[in-house]
């Protein structure tokens, strides 16, 4: 068997001013664990540049290249163009439907990325119909949904032998299980999940549910991971995934 | 305060630039205000504490906010993630 190429992944940080020092200490020397590091949304806790600046600081410090996708706090301010240039000035990646392949020792590491957005899941989300305000908010769930599947097609181009999806909004609703039913079309979205089960994807990582749950499968068996920093309680975890060709 | 007027003081902790707290939740009970969620610092706790007490509610403020758990110093867990098997 190959060895694994090797994600970290954490999200949620929420980071600001008064939660730095959290986890530069704990990223130094990463890559003796993991060859990249995946952040799954709501860097920041109001959206400033200020706070984009402290996770900026903070995640420098982890020595394997810095992947992430924003999440809805990172909207908050209105400023997630200037946060996107200030992390992207600062080396990290950020994913906006888009995708990035990594060339690891254990072969070649693909990961789409994208925020996402509420819907729900089947026989209880957001309808298409209605009043347009209605319309836009699905249609917006809908339409992360496509970008990530696009971004997926053209990852497959690359021909890597880890696919990664990364969002912030849950793509299943396995990874909810903890939270309050009544909000769990506010989490996630299961366009997202059908995209990950048709593209070859080996790993979904997401974040958003702080009161969910760690693991879950999509449909099709994907394996799922809800990394939200309250759920795993740590700085990160480690997936270390086999690449596809021994299978 | 009754349980309406709890639920915009929860929409104020949510929009309020101050904490943006989505995951705070009040309850009425009794005499008793039950503020309960998860922050990530001690600093945020008493922010939201600091917004309820702007507002006159009579009630008394019970604190049942908990702190995330701070990331430790332990090693990193690894799980192994296996290559789905072909049909």
């Amino acid at each position: 068997m190959p060895d694994p190429i090797r994600v970290a992944a954490v999200g949620d940080v929420h980071l600001a001013d008064d939660l730095r020092g959290r986890y530069a200490p704990l990223l130094t020397d990463i890559s003796e664990e993991a060859d990249v590091l995946l952040v799954a949304g709501d860097l920041t806790q109001h959206g400033t540049l200020e706070e984009a600046e402290a996770f900026a600081d903070e995640f420098d410090a982890a020595d394997v290249p810095v992947l992430v996708v924003l999440g809805n706090h990172d909207y908050h301010s209105g400023a997630e163009r200037d946060i996107v240039r200030l992390l992207e000035d600062r080396g990290v990646t950020v994913l906006e439907g888009t995708s990035t392949t990594i060339d690891t020792d254990a072969g070649r590491l693909g990961v789409a990325g994208i925020k996402g957005f509420c819907l729900g899941f089947v026989g209880r989300c957001a309808a298409d119909f209605g009043e347009p305000e209605m319309k836009a908010f699905t249609g917006h769930g809908i339409e992360t949904a496509t970008l990530l599947r696009q971004a997926l097609d053209e990852l497959a181009d690359e021909e890597p032998d880890v696919t990664v999806a990364l969002s912030h909004f849950a793509p299943v609703d396995d990874t909810l299980i903890g939270e309050a039913k009544e909000i769990w079309p506010f989490l996630g979205n299961y366009r997202l999940g059908e995209a990950i089960d048709e593209t070859g994807v080996d790993l979904a990582v997401h974040g958003h549910a702080h009161a969910g749950r760690e693991k879950g499968l999509t449909p099709a068996g994907v394996p799922v991971r809800n990394v939200a920093q309250p759920v795993i309680q740590a700085a990160f975890r480690v997936y270390d995934v086999v690449p596809r060709r021994s299978a | 305060m009754n349980e309406q007027q709890a639920r915009d003081l929860e929409r104020e902790i949510a929009t309020d630039p101050r904490t943006n707290e989505l995951g705070i939740r009040l309850q009425v009970r009794g005499d008793n205000l039950v503020v309960s969620g998860e922050v990530a610092s001690e600093e945020r706790r008493s922010t939201v504490l600091e917004i309820i007490r702007e507002h006159d509610t009579g009630l008394d403020i019970v604190d049942y906010i908990v702190l995330s758990a701070e990331p430790g110093p332990g090693g990193p867990q690894h799980e192994q993630i296996d290559p789905p098997r072909r049909s």
